[in-house]
């Protein structure tokens, strides 16, 4: 008893030499980023980290937030949940960062998000939110919910084909499952069947067999859920197959849309964010807002797809607006205040944060796009 | 040849293969309690299967009898519960591990220490002065020639009722080899039973009461060793 | 005597920089864990490898089974954490006598091909079997380690509490390498046919020492969970092994103290050249190669090594032809 209220003690002394950050040393603003530079993450959270780079630049430019200027501290938590609780403990007690704004890592934000919820420092994400209720209340998401990419599909499919009968091809990452499941349910809603659900490894190299089976049961359309090369695969196998199914992909990176439209032409569809569609947008307050953030990330990255950098730019600039609402840095003020954003636009859609909601996109932002001849059209 | 007293190990058509090569073919071989016995023979002649076919180390068909009742084949383990010990080609001794730890090894079927043990182990380092310097020393740092006491001492921290060695004298100076030779000579006058091994037939032939030499997997001959006094003689059977 | 405290010095920097991760706090304190971590973890795959002599690529499988029963039993069930782990080590060992009885039976490489196995298998039972382990969502929630009633909530509590684990680990490894068994298993990693001829059951005592082996792992598994409070596939994959060899080889494989002195100069080294961002993974790298080049026993036998200058067993080249042909007869008759 009397040893555990020593060591107990010894916590709490831990804890106080945790807050003890001298005040008025801090000139700058440090924020945090444990982000998957290296692992099967690199690509997203490399552009997160871009898109960081530049929102910082241009926040520095203007004259930072109440008076300090942003400084990023960027660790590589190696697509690795140990790792990312090694690089959270670091930027918490070494750097002393003031928030978090972190990659696409869900495993890794999930593992260390015990610890930065006992630190008091909100931790804005690139990936889903942590599941436990106390870490989701210092936890904001940017990404849009899993359903809008389902839902925009069927949408399309309802507005303007007679396709009723889709195949559900998707692999094991958790984003993918979510959506799988919500695909399932939510096709009735738009008068859709879903007779074939058929999963796949990201490093396959042939969906043939799970192709044939989608045509077998009378599907005309491949709901692809999934990143990276295997929606390339895909097109090959229905072209190789003869097949007139149309493909939809889901959210991913204009390189991999290229060679896939190359493919199998119109019968490729996917779904495409604001970002990525800039120049066929109309002009409004969204247009307004790529317009800010395309430049300055074309004048450093040419036309490498400006989507999550986007997505980091709205993470970024929605904290600045909420650290200017609290007037106050501290990290309990400044999660707060997150909560009270909405109607923010954003390059990657119109955020609406509350205390319920910490994810924060909840109008579907997506649109559905081909691409032919190398360049993006909006259907 | 006449034996004059009681038989420790016989073994009858005992045959060994490698796959398709027959490495022992029908081997008839006894040693009497007490006596000591060379095995001699060329390289590749069959030798180390022979004892490791004893040991029940090898695949092996045929009898080998074990003071009157017979050695399972391939259960190495219970044949040195019966008390047969080899002293394998090259040693076998355990480099990593301390002096002590290997003479600790040899006593593996005892169990513990205790004073059985103590005993044994006051016994062996009589035996071997050498080792009782080095019980700290890594045994794989030893000379040649200590590694093999230490390959003896172990074996004998067994208490083995029939000791056989594979070639004890490889790599070592004569004198060494002639002072390894010399213990296990006089091992045997204090009733140990042993089977010898040896390249070097003059000097296992020094301290044998009986030779057997082995080619090509055969018994070639049966020899007692006051009856070769050439070189040629010997030689002779060699290469028949 | 220098020699002698050489000897104990990298051991004693790896208790001194505990020591200090305990009393400085900080993100020393994960480090320092995780090492004790991977220490436990290591220590089984010294046991199997270092002593045994044998080869294993799946004790992340065990780790996996520990951690994942723990994490699913006081999550799901509100186990409390030490039967929890208790069930997983049991787990875990129970596996291992599965996969070791049939395989470790037959001759050549079947254990080891196993094993790679047996880490693929249940790295995709973890992903696939989703309504138990959720996938890579992964498990949270799961609470920290408690012992009657007491539960090790701060950062130096777990670490204390992982301090005395790894002690008794370590100490255990001291007590199993100085037993009789521990010998035997050092005898048949040098040669089999030499440890059966002294009446030593090789192939039980492999699967004893397998089995060790994945206990071990299963309760650096289970800590790991419920230090970190969370679990997902990943965790333990095919990195664990590569990360578990590591420290294995640069600790010194089959000494008591290596797998510490691994976990901790592992877990610790890519720290201490953080600042150096890209050219962190090389600076690395190259620092193992360094190490294994200057201490090819591993940094634990370092004082080993000055205290006798190994003198390489001399090469004994066999002769060529009979000796009967130099030798004479004559002279050697008594
Ligand atoms: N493990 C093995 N696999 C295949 N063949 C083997 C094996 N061991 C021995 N042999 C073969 O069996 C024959 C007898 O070998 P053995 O080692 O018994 O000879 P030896 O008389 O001990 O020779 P040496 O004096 O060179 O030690 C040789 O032809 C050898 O090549
Ligand atoms: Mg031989």
């Amino acid at each position: 008893m009397n040893q555990s209220r020593s060591l107990s003690a010894a916590g709490v002394l831990g804890a106080a030499l945790l807050f003890a950050v001298p005040a008025q040393a801090q000139q700058v603003y440090k924020i945090g980023v444990a982000a998957g530079l290296t692992g099967y993450a690199a690509a997203v959270d490399r552009a997160w980290r871009d898109g960081l780079e530049v929102a910082v630049d241009y926040v520095n430019g203007k004259g930072g937030v109440l008076g300090r200027k942003l400084q990023l501290v960027v660790e590589d938590n190696k697509s690795e949940p140990q790792e990312a609780v090694t690089v959270y403990r670091k930027m918490i007690s070494s750097d002393k960062v003031d928030i978090f704004i972190s990659g696409c890592v869900s495993a890794g934000n999930f593992a260390a998000a015990p610890l930065v919820v006992r630190a008091g420092i909100p931790m804005v994400l690139c990936s889903i939110l942590p599941p436990q209720p106390e870490q989701v209340k210092w936890a904001f998401s940017f990404l849009a919910p899993p359903r809008f990419e389902v839902e925009k599909r069927y949408e399309y499919l309802k507005a303007n084909t007679q396709i009723r009968k889709v195949g559900v091809l998707h692999d094991p990452s958790p984003y993918a499952n979510l959506q799988k499941g919500i695909a399932e349910k939510i096709a009735p809603d738009f008068g859709i069947e879903v007779p074939v659900v058929e999963q796949y490894k990201q490093d396959d190299a042939d969906f043939s067999p799970q192709i044939s089976k989608m045509n077998a049961a009378g599907a005309k359309a491949v709901i692809k859920i999934g990143l990276g090369g295997s929606t390339l695969t895909t097109a090959k196998n229905i072209k190789q197959l003869g097949l007139d199914m149309l493909l939809l992909g889901s959210i991913d990176d204009l390189a991999v849309f290229k060679p896939t439209g190359e493919t199998l032409g119109a019968q490729f569809m996917f779904v495409a964010a604001p970002a990525q569609v800039y120049e066929a947008l109309p002009d409004g307050a969204l247009k307004a807002e790529i317009g800010r953030f395309l430049p300055l990330w074309r004048a450093k990255h040419g036309e490498r797809d400006p989507f999550w950098g986007g997505k980091a730019w709205d993470a970024v600039m929605v904290t600045m607006a909420a650290i200017e609402k609290a007037n106050s840095v501290e990290g309990a003020k400044v999660r707060d205040a997150i909560e009270t954003i909405s109607g923010f636009q954003g390059t990657g859609g119109v955020y609406n944060f509350s205390p319920t909601v910490h994810q924060g996109i909840t109008t579907n932002p997506f649109f559905m796009a081909t691409m032919v001849g190398g360049k993006v059209q909006v259907k | 040849m006449t034996k004059d007293r009681a038989t420790i190990l016989e073994t009858q058509a005992l045959s060994a293969r490698y796959g398709r090569i027959e490495a022992l073919h029908a081997v008839d071989l006894d040693v009497g309690a007490g006596e000591l016995v060379a095995v001699l023979g060329p390289n590749g002649a069959g030798k180390s299967t022979l004892l490791r076919s004893i040991m029940g180390l090898t695949d092996s068909s045929g009898t080998v009898r074990f003071e009157g009742e017979p050695l399972p084949r391939r259960d190495p383990v219970a044949v040195a519960r019966r008390g047969v010990v080899l002293v394998p080609e090259g040693r076998g001794i355990f480099g990593p591990m301390t002096v002590a730890e290997n003479l600790q090894l040899g006593a593996y079927l005892i169990g513990g220490r205790g004073p059985a043990f103590d005993q044994r182990l006051e016994r062996v380092l009589t035996l071997f002065p050498r080792l009782k310097e080095r019980l700290d020393q890594a045994a794989g740092s030893m000379s040649g020639g200590e590694q093999q006491m230490l390959a003896v001492g172990r074996a004998l921290m067994a208490e083995p009722r029939l000791l056989m060695l594979d070639e004890p004298s490889l790599g070592l100076a004569p004198q060494v080899t002639a002072e390894i030779l010399q213990t296990l000579a006089s091992l045997n006058r204090g009733g140990l039973s042993v089977v010898l091994v040896e390249q070097k037939a003059p000097l296992a032939l020094q301290i044998a009461a009986r030779a057997y030499v082995v080619a090509g997997g055969t018994i070639t001959a049966r020899l007692d060793p006051r009856e070769i006094t050439s070189h040629d003689q010997l030689a002779r059977y060699y290469f028949t | 005597m220098a020699g002698r405290l050489l000897a104990l010095a990298p051991t004693a920097c790896a208790v001194v920089l505990v020591g200090y991760a305990i009393v400085a706090g900080g993100y020393f304190v994960a480090l320092a864990g995780f090492a004790l971590i991977y220490a436990v973890f290591v220590t089984g795959l010294n046991i199997f490898m270092g002593y045994a002599g044998q080869a294993s690529f799946g004790q992340n499988a065990f780790a996996a089974i520990g951690g994942y029963v723990s994490a699913v039993l006081t999550t799901t069930w509100d186990w409390p954490t030490l039967p929890a782990l208790g069930l997983g080590v049991t787990g875990a060992v129970a596996c291992a006598v599965l996969i070791g009885w049939p395989t470790l039976r037959l001759r050549g490489h079947y254990l080891a091909m196993a094993t790679l196995a047996i880490g693929l298998i249940v790295y995709e039972i973890t992903v696939q079997w989703q309504s138990v382990t959720q996938g890579y969502m992964g498990i949270s929630g799961i609470p920290p380690l408690g012992v009657f009633g007491y539960e090790a909530a701060s950062d130096r509590a777990q670490l204390v509490l992982l301090s005395i684990v790894a002690a008794a680990c370590m100490g255990s490894a001291w007590l199993i390498r100085n037993s009789r068994f521990g010998r035997a298993l050092v005898a048949l990693s040098g040669s089999e046919d030499a440890a059966r001829a002294l009446g030593i059951d090789v192939t039980r005592y492999k699967l004893a020492a397998f089995v060790l082996s994945a206990g071990y792992a299963a309760v650096a598994g289970s800590l790991f969970v419920h230090v970190v409070g969370f679990v997902s596939p990943e965790i333990f994959g095919m990195n664990m092994v590569v990360l578990g060899f590591t420290m294995l080889y640069v600790g010194g494989i089959g000494t008591v103290t290596g797998p510490l002195v691994g976990a901790i100069v592992i877990n610790m080294l890519p720290e201490t050249i953080r600042e150096l961002k890209d050219y962190q993974d090389l600076v690395y790298g190259a620092a193992l190669i360094v190490i294994l080049i200057y201490a090819p026993g591993g940094l634990a036998s370092l004082g080993a090594l000055w205290r006798r200058p190994a003198e390489p067993p001399k090469p004994e080249p066999r002769p060529p032809v009979p000796e009967v042909v130099e030798a004479h007869p004559s002279e050697a008759r008594p």
